[in-house]
């Protein structure tokens, strides 16, 4: 799996790319919680092409929300497809996160978004 | 067994391997017959189930032997995953509430999810073998028939 991080005016924007699985989601959890705490008022997962999560991906990621409250970030997720999306949906967790279709629809909405999820 | 065994493959515990058994896990239930959703969720459950085992009965170690075997029968297909950890007590291994909503605790969920049953051999020896169960058109219980 690899990260990449972009910005997009003052959002954060993390390309995720590959398989989220137990060897590669702790490389996505040190990207995720540095970028959370770098002070950004918004950052934005991009999982359009990630074809494979698993429960460590999924765990990162709800570990993201629950820093956002801390670090008063915004936080969302687009892209979702196959697997990962239907894995959110199974665990309930599509309606804990903030989750757009695509990049425009995230960046024009992610400074409206309820900031902090629902836990 | 009574089944054909099409596949067993032996590896070490290092969480870098676990693409190799989705993929092979994805293929031979495809070639099985089994649609591609299912069979996603198939390598899921295994992929889940190896984790546990390398980060539960292991405890992270990446040098251990962790084993394989794919068995396909007329009605399903048996993954059976075998390792030679510490005994795990199966009371232990329950699904968190998803109402909980916290980091981890959904391995146990996704396996589950995914297969029609799951199960420790409660006689093997040294280590663990775990059997998940997959058939290809869910078992009618005496429960689901209803007299004409």
């Amino acid at each position: 799996m690899k990260v990449q991080i972009r910005k997009a005016n003052d959002v954060t924007i993390l390309d995720c790319s590959g398989d989220v699985d137990l060897y590669s989601s702790p490389h996505l959890r040190e990207t995720l919680m540095k970028e959370m705490h770098a002070g950004s008022p918004a950052v934005l997962v991009n999982m359009a092409e990630v074809g494979y999560i698993d429960s460590s991906g999924i765990a990162t990621l709800v570990e993201g929300l629950q820093l956002s409250r801390q670090t008063k970030t915004r936080f969302g997720l687009f892209g979702l497809k196959g697997n990962a999306r239907s894995v959110l949906e199974l665990a309930r967790l599509h309606k804990v996160f903030a989750i757009f279709n695509d990049e425009p629809e995230a960046l024009e909405k992610i400074s409206s978004t309820e900031p902090f999820g629902g836990l | 067994m009574g089944g054909v065994e099409v596949t067993k493959i032996v590896t070490s515990s290092d969480p870098r391997l676990l693409h190799v058994l989705r993929g092979v896990v994805r293929y031979r239930a495809q070639e099985a017959g089994f649609e591609e959703s299912d069979a996603e969720g198939l390598a899921m459950a295994i992929d889940e189930a190896a984790s546990n085992v390398i980060r539960h009965t292991y405890g992270n170690r990446h040098d251990a032997r962790l084993a394989l075997e794919i068995w396909t029968y007329p009605d399903r297909m048996e993954f059976v995953l075998e390792d030679s950890g510490p005994k795990v007590e199966p009371g232990e291994v329950q699904p968190r509430p998803l109402e909980d909503v916290r980091p981890g605790g959904l391995g146990t969920f996704f396996i589950k999810s995914f297969v029609d049953e799951c199960s420790y051999e409660e006689n093997f020896p040294a280590g663990n073998r775990l059997k998940l169960v997959k058939y290809f058109a869910r078992k009618v219980s005496a429960s689901d028939e209803s007299p004409d």
